[in-house]
């Protein structure tokens, strides 16, 4: 088994101007997905991510403080799974809720170095 | 883990929320208290994907205490002008706030709020369903079939007249209490309408305009005040029309009249649960315009069969409604009810009582029932002209059907002859 990494891109839930129902009913999917993993036993761990960042960049280490409104797409959040291969991420991914607000899963495999 | 997951939890407690908090800051922070609630829910919905909380109402209501202090902190840093509750010593008096009875009071404020005269009608309903009920803009411009912008407009329109008019935010009392009370359960009755009598939406947006009329109704029943005997026949009302919603249209979710309704898809608990209002309504004897259109849908439901239908008993009913309610639209009613009855005299004496321009966008109403008459007397010719006169002014795409399927009817007789 190796361990393997989904990313969520995608906007804000703030900048969506998403209704109490709608945010209810996202949860309950969120909630239903990582149930799922969890039974499955494949769940390592995960967090959501607040959407202010600071971004130093570069040589001058400039630092600029953005809101998502100003970043189009952001990291809202990862969780991390045990799994064969990338089709097998892949196939836990298609559960992702929030591909219906032009959201992004991208996967990559944690790695392992020898001794 | 099982999923707690009470249907329209977020909706309810975003309404509660945002009158509690309205209670403790005032109108005038509308819009602070409004963002405050929408990131509550946000972080309830990131918090509870994994785990959910064990009682999740409790959870909420502890979130919208917390609000409290932020929006203190935010006002106190912005140096806007506190209210007069000062943050510590006042805490007991915030969690008192938080009580059901209290959060019920500053729900119907909200409501009494929301129908103020002082707004503009179409205002009224647009912030009513925003601010007491949860739904966002977007949500209320589909349920209204009205642009999203324009929803927008009539937001910002409403809270500039609350700020403007300076409304109090409390539940009126003695003398304009029946007033405004009245204001109020008309804007519970279009919000109902716009739910049962659209034939435009999906059907379950359609439900949920009549769940939340509803909803709202039962609270002003909850409170001693604002309980009356209209409210009671309101509630009642849209117990026996919400009876008869899921035989309203068929499977291709064209609407379906009473004549051709499948009957045994009326909802009978819910006609139950209107005879119980309907006789708290009548306790005493002031009858609104509320009681006579509960009696007219009950006797629609107390037939059997379309064929069943007392319709002078509705005629009779009608009357009454019009007595009280003097609306061209009634008399048309009345004119299309003694048709059904073959009492095609009286049909005639409503008839002339109107002329097209009374009943203006619906026009085609006037001319579709002018038709219907002339049939029945064998005037085909003169039905025809006033079906085409009928197919000439109407707007609405399945109204159009129906009339042209009924023109259709009328050319077969007289191909014949």
């Amino acid at each position: 088994m190796k361990e393997f990494m989904m990313i969520f891109i995608g906007a804000d839930y703030a900048d969506l101007g998403l209704s109490p129902d709608e945010l209810q009913n996202r949860m309950g999917k969120w909630f239903a997905w990582s149930n799922k993993m969890e039974q499955a036993g494949i769940s390592k761990s995960g967090n959501a991510l607040h959407p202010q960042m600071r971004r130093i960049v570069g040589q001058n280490r400039t630092v600029t403080d953005l809101t998502s409104a100003e970043v189009k797409e952001i990291v809202g959040g990862y969780y991390i799974v045990q799994a064969e291969d990338f089709d097998a991420v892949e196939k836990i991914a298609q559960d992702f809720p929030d591909y219906d607000l032009g959201g992004t899963v991208e996967i990559r495999e944690v790695m392992v170095f020898d001794n | 883990m099982e999923n707690k997951h009470i249907d329209h939890l977020f909706r309810y407690h975003s309404g509660k929320m945002v009158s509690v908090l309205t209670r403790v800051f005032g109108l005038k922070h509308l819009d602070i208290i409004e963002d405050a609630v929408q990131d509550t829910f946000i972080k309830a919905s990131l918090a509870w994907r994994n785990k959910q909380p064990e009682n999740p109402e409790a959870w909420l209501t502890r979130a919208a205490k917390n609000r409290v202090i932020d929006i203190f902190r935010k006002l106190n840093t912005e140096k806007k002008h506190l209210p007069t509750l000062t943050y510590g010593t006042d805490a007991i008096a915030i969690n008192e706030l938080f009580l059901d009875s209290e959060i019920k009071d500053a729900q119907l404020r909200m409501i009494f709020t929301a129908c103020h005269p002082k707004l503009d009608p179409k205002d009224r309903i647009a912030f009513a369903l925003k601010t007491v009920s949860g739904f966002s803009s977007k949500e209320i411009a589909s349920a209204l079939l009205i642009k999203e912008e324009t929803i927008k407009k009539r937001l910002t329109r409403a809270r500039k007249s609350i700020q403007k008019s300076k409304l109090q935010f409390k539940i009126p009392q003695g003398k304009s209490l029946p007033l405004r009370l009245e204001s109020v359960m008309e804007v519970l009755y279009l919000i109902f309408n716009e739910g049962f009598h659209s034939n435009k939406s999906d059907k379950l947006i359609r439900k949920e305009l009549c769940g939340e009329a509803m909803r709202l109704c039962k609270m002003l029943l909850q409170n001693e005040h604002t309980r009356s005997s209209a409210t009671y026949a309101l509630f009642a009302l849209m117990c026996f029309h919400s009876a008869r919603i899921e035989a309203k249209t068929n499977s291709e979710d064209e609407i379906l009249d009473l004549e051709h309704q499948d009957r045994s898809l009326w909802h009978f608990p819910l006609v139950a649960l209107g005879n119980t209002m309907m006789n708290k309504a009548v306790d005493d004897d002031t009858f609104s315009c509320y009681h006579y259109e509960a009696a007219i849908a009950a006797e629609h439901l107390r037939a059997r069969t379309f064929e069943d239908t007392n319709w002078s008993k509705i005629l009779e009913w009608y009357q009454c409604l019009y007595d009280i309610q003097p609306m061209p639209i009634h008399l048309l009613t009345m004119a299309v009810v003694s048709m059904q009855d073959s009492n095609l005299k009286d049909a005639k004496k409503f008839l002339d009582q109107l002329e097209s321009k009374d009943l203006e966008q619906r026009a085609y109403l006037y001319y579709g029932a002018l038709s219907d008459y002339h049939k029945l007397n064998s005037n085909y010719s003169e039905a025809l002209t006033a079906i085409d006169k009928a197919l000439e002014l109407v707007n609405n795409k399945l109204e159009k059907e129906h009339l042209a399927k009924k023109r259709f009817k009328l050319i077969e007789p007289s191909q014949l002859n």
